[in-house]
């Protein structure tokens, strides 16, 4: 075995913070890696990436995410605040709804972090940055606020619990939680006192919730939560399997398949952007972009033989050329084949059939359009 | 905690010697430990059986739904056998590292190599050292 055995922790200047269920998770014996400067569980004994991402696709899944960022937007003026400079359009959503949107550089265009934004009210927004992102996106909002509206990093306030999986909904109800909730609604309530806001909300790809409570009521929510789901044959799931959902639905992993240097219009994430607004962070850029045609374009491969395609490995045309890069890649547990996402040339489009090099070996994959298989999400 | 019975390899791979057919046979898989790091196995390369390795040779890889890792032959000498079983069944390299799943069968010319490998409580040290 080589030392890539090792290369779950990548060398950090500063040890990981520790999550608010940190205890938990280290007696229950997860396997722990550092995630954009957080210690947070991969897998569980018990589960592994596999049995847990079978969970979510077939029962419920618990995650502990609480390394995501939170912020808010408050005063007079917060609503307009975002909506000039993230890309998405507030008026797609009202308050008690939540929606996806990306923080791009400004002149640039490329993305500084995806996140989801909350409209509370028109002087109040909530946001879910990337862990590692966070204190960027609130520099970056608090730099452009008008007088009256404060831009609050509220990282270690909040935790953050996702019940993912066809048995979510039971699975909220067996703790009195709310479940009639549309695709990307939230609602606050009171669960045993304490105040929890309920999001339908997720990264898996099926129906699910995101749960908020406060970072001292976390465990509590985490331990009535594992209480109920054997009941449900569910179980507590790592951030592997996160991953593994993630890639099955195609979506983007900043980092990786988004970056200062990959923009909405490389990533096909133009859906995400208000493109009729006056204002927006990268607007001139990206409309420029989008008007000329993307020079590359993010698109799924599919593997046709055993080869599993990771991050950075090149994609060749079927003469040999070098037509791109894969950005994210793994084994889908659901597929059972190999699975990525990669930026390709604009010329290359779906269906065609492409070679990855992988370490040396060509691979033959299949350009598809994701997801690679069926979102239940709405 | 490594079984007493087989040799092991800082790079994680056991070995283990039977004396059929004349020379020995070199019996070859990955550790609990190894496996436990990857995580859920769901793709072995193999060599060709009839091939010649050195000792320290790549001669496969073992890929996990989050990572990939080198095999290196712990001996020298002649592929003879891979696990037919780990095509369908990778995942038995998690259930059963020492058993079912086993990965190749080498025939060496001396056994004396074998004396170079660690014991298991050198392998131990070595994990907990690591």
């Amino acid at each position: 075995m080589s030392d890539a055995l090792a290369q779950d922790l990548p060398p950090g200047a500063r040890p990981p913070s520790h999550g608010p269920l940190h205890d938990r998770h280290q007696a229950l014996g997860a396997k722990l890696a550092d995630f954009g400067g957080w210690l947070m569980p991969i897998e569980y004994p018990g589960g592994g990436v596999l049995k847990e991402h079978a969970a979510v696709r077939t029962t419920v899944g618990i995650f502990d995410v609480s390394h995501l960022g939170k912020a808010e937007l408050r005063g007079p003026g917060a609503r307009d605040l975002a909506n000039r400079c993230l890309s998405n359009d507030l008026d797609r959503i009202r308050p008690g709804q939540a929606q996806y949107t990306l923080c791009c550089d400004d002149p640039g265009g490329g993305v500084v972090d995806d996140l989801i934004v909350y409209l509370r009210g028109d002087d109040d927004v909530f946001l879910i940055p990337n862990a590692a992102n966070t204190a960027e996106v609130v520099r970056r909002l608090a730099a452009a606020a008008p007088a009256g509206v404060t831009v609050a990093d509220l990282h270690t306030r909040l935790g953050v619990l996702a019940v993912q999986g066809p048995r979510s909904a039971e699975l909220l109800t067996a703790l009195g939680l709310p479940t009639e909730l549309g695709y990307m609604a939230f609602t606050a309530v009171e669960w045993r006192g304490r105040r929890v806001v309920v999001c339908r909300t997720g990264y898996t790809g099926e129906h699910g919730y995101e749960l908020l409570p406060d970072w001292s009521n976390a465990g509590e929510l985490w331990d009535a939560l594992l209480a109920a789901a054997p009941a449900l044959e569910g179980r507590p799931c790592g951030l592997g399997a996160r991953d593994t959902l993630r890639t099955e639905m195609g979506y983007p992993l900043h980092g990786q398949d988004l970056s200062l240097s990959i923009t909405p219009v490389q990533a096909r994430l133009g859906w995400a952007v208000g493109w009729g607004k006056p204002e927006f962070w990268g607007r001139t850029a990206l409309l420029a972009e989008k008007e000329q045609g993307a020079a590359r374009l993010l698109r799924g491969l599919e593997a046709l033989d055993r080869g599993i395609p990771r991050p950075h490995m090149p994609v060749l045309s079927v003469g040999g050329d070098p037509i791109g890069e894969v950005t994210s890649g793994t084994f889908s547990p659901t597929k059972r084949v190999g699975i990525g996402l990669a930026l390709l040339d604009r010329a290359v489009t779906d269906g065609a059939e492409v070679r990855v090099d992988i370490r040396g070996r060509p691979s033959t994959m299949r350009v598809v359009k994701p997801p690679f298989v069926p979102a239940h999400t709405a | 905690m490594y079984p007493e019975d087989l040799k092991y390899t800082e790079q994680h791979e056991w070995a283990r010697l039977s004396s059929e057919p004349d020379g020995g046979r070199v019996r070859v898989g990955i550790t609990s430990f190894a496996q436990e790091a990857l995580g859920d196995i769901v793709f072995v390369t193999l060599p060709t059986e009839g091939e010649k390795v050195e000792a320290g040779q790549s001669v496969g890889e073992v890929e996990s739904t989050k990572s990939v890792s080198e095999l290196y032959a712990p001996v020298a000498g002649t592929v003879v056998a891979t696990n037919p079983a780990l095509e369908g069944q990778p995942e038995l390299i998690n259930s059963d590292p020492y058993g079912a799943g086993w990965i190749l069968d080498i025939d060496v010319e001396s056994t004396g190599q074998m004396d170079g490998l660690l014991d298991a409580a050198a392998y131990e040290r070595h994990v907990s050292d690591s």
